[in-house]
């Protein structure tokens, strides 16, 4: 049994230098004020109609039925066949395929898919395809009307499912455990659009949820109109339309990966989580969820309360803006994962089913290359992605309360300011180890 | 099952010292067993073996060495013994386990492994030259021995 702190891996990085640490805090918090008191006192990033058109012809394929049901059916045959190597190929997890590919390629992978090509899983999900199929057997989506309400509550919760499986359930890695999920995810998700219709998927399915929060920083958004536009992710950003729950789902990755760090720490590790059970990790978990969510409302209730803002629309009026401190944490700490273990994918996929012999792309025989990232490039770049993270964030914050009030003082803007630095302080700090 | 979380506290102080005192005399010659050693009351369960630190009179420096000793028992409660061991990489890692039951070592990452048999004491010696942190695991039990740290 594989006993590691997320899905699977054969490895965890180092500890990042204390001067990494340090000069990363540094330029954090210089960052901040800068922000604030140097930037732009007036909007200046485009809205949810900005952006360059792209061409109508390429619109129309992008967007036409073929292409998607296509790339579906593709997807779902992928899954299939995943969900087959999981139950039919070796027992061994460091030989199976199935946790492989769904921890690190597909959970993983998602990220910088989603960062370059925008909201990826919303177009090749399988699940819609399966969807369409069954549609006709039922009544015609009698819940629908609910779901503008849900926003994205539902998506927040099978996230919460999906993390809990990843970093706390014991037998995370076991092949079977792999398969079951898969198939049980779908059929509670295609039963929950058979009640809510296919709008059900934006708002329930977790990896689309979660596709299509990352690919609000990607430069591929849609105008209001409905045109497909290139335009700067940061406006992309701003332009996240308002729903419940969206920032209870960007709460959920932030303490989700917080907890991921928290548990890779000697602290942990010796301490609250030495028994290594599902009790400690399922009370961590949420614990972590629940401290940064806490932090988030009263940094924007504080900020509200000192601009004159209501206060309980805060929490959902920045939620856009935590988007990529969020994603900073997501990179610093699966880059490694992905680059390093993720090539395993790639080895076991020559022989899925590990019958004697098959060496189908003659990778077979490799051996995952634990030193072809260096340890200096990825602790570079988990501090790069950290900063980078809560600079966006705090530019965003920065033009979310100049649309919010034309004459925001820069001061009203700092206790939301100082949530973000404590974040990313302790980013900075899970990497460190503490 | 589980590794006596004090004794490897203990061993492992020791043999940062056995290491120490021994200099740079590299993989040829091992500390003296580090159990016999006294306890030093550390609770440190980490120590860095580097002979470019410990030996002054290195003419060019060596790959230094470290040997940690553990416990293996079988115990009815599985409370996890995750002591972290840093060395630096290069090193030659030389674990000795004393097992009281029979069980599989696995190193992760290096992808070692050694079979262990109850009542005697095996050794796994190997450089430790990839860079990350690594979970040494008995694979029957599940549970994890320490966590090697290589930078």
């Amino acid at each position: 049994m594989i006993v590691l702190a997320h899905g699977v891996g054969s490895r965890t990085d180092l500890p990042i230098p204390i001067g990494f640490a340090l000069y990363g805090a540094g330029a954090a918090i210089l960052a901040s004020f800068a922000v604030l008191l140097l930037f732009w006192r007036t909007p200046h990033l485009g809205g949810a109609d900005s952006g360059r058109p792209l061409p109508a012809g390429l619109q129309r394929l992008l967007d036409g039925a073929g292409v998607r049901r296509g790339l579906q059916a593709v997807a779902l045959l992928v899954a299939a066949f995943v969900v087959a190597a999981a139950l039919a190929g070796p027992e061994e997890t460091s030989r199976n395929l199935g946790p492989w590919v769904l921890f690190v390629t597909f959970w993983v992978g998602l990220v910088p898919l989603s960062l370059l090509l925008g909201p990826v899983w919303r177009v090749v999900n399988p699940l819609r395809l399966l969807h369409r199929l069954l549609r006709p057997l039922g009544p015609e989506a009698p819940g629908a009307a609910r779901l503008p309400a849900l926003g994205l509550w539902p998506a927040a919760g099978a996230l919460t499912v999906f993390v809990w499986l990843e970093l706390v359930y014991p037998d995370r890695s076991e092949p079977v455990t792999v398969a079951v999920f898969l198939l049980g995810y779908a059929a509670v998700q295609l039963a929950l659009a058979q009640w809510f219709g296919e709008g059900w998927f934006a708002s329930g399915d977790g990896f689309e949820a979660y596709s299509t929060l990352i690919a609000r920083l990607s430069p591929w958004g849609r105008r209001g109109d409905g045109r497909l536009v290139l335009r700067n992710p940061l406006a992309n950003a701003m332009a996240t339309p308002a729903q419940p729950g969206l920032a209870a789902l960007v709460m959920v990755l932030l303490g989700s990966t917080a907890f991921d760090g928290l548990t890779r720490t000697v602290w942990w590790q010796t301490g609250p989580g030495s028994a290594n059970d599902w009790f400690s990790g399922t009370v961590g978990l949420l614990l972590s969820i629940a401290l940064v969510a806490a932090l988030y409302v009263l940094g924007t209730r504080l900020s509200g309360r000192l601009a004159r803002q209501e206060q309980a629309i805060q929490p959902g009026r920045y939620a856009a803006t935590v988007i990529p401190i969020a994603l900073g944490y997501t990179v610093a700490h699966y880059f490694s994962l992905l680059m390093l273990d993720g090539q395993t994918t790639w080895i076991l996929l020559s022989n899925p089913f590990g019958a004697d012999g098959v060496d189908l792309f003659g990778t077979y025989g490799n051996r995952v290359d634990l030193t072809a990232v260096s340890a200096d490039l990825i602790a570079l770049v988990q501090v790069g992605a950290i900063i980078t993270g809560h600079v966006v964030g705090v530019i965003l914050a920065h033009e979310r309360a100049l649309l919010s009030a034309r004459r925001a003082r820069a001061s009203d803007q700092l206790p939301l300011v100082l949530v973000m630095v404590v974040f990313t302080l302790g980013g900075l700090g899970l990497l460190f180890g503490f | 099952m589980t590794a006596r979380p004090a004794r490897l506290a203990r061993t492992l102080a020791a043999s940062a010292l056995a290491l120490a005192l021994a200099g740079c005399a590299g993989t040829d010659a091992p500390p003296s067993p580090a159990a016999s050693s006294p306890s030093s009351g550390s609770t440190s369960s980490s120590t860095s073996g580097s002979a470019a630190d410990a030996g002054p009179a290195s003419a060019e420096p060596t790959q230094g060495s470290l040997r940690a000793e553990l416990d293996v028992v079988a115990g009815p409660v599985p409370q996890q013994q995750d002591g972290r061991l840093s060395v630096r990489a290069g090193d030659s890692v030389t674990l000795v386990l004393n097992s009281e039951i029979d069980d599989e070592l696995h190193v992760h990452g290096y992808d070692l492994t050694a079979d262990l048999q109850a009542g005697q004491t095996t050794e796994l010696t190997f450089d430790a030259t990839i860079p990350g942190v690594f979970e040494v695991e008995l694979h029957d039990a599940g549970t994890v021995l320490l966590s090697l740290q290589v930078s």
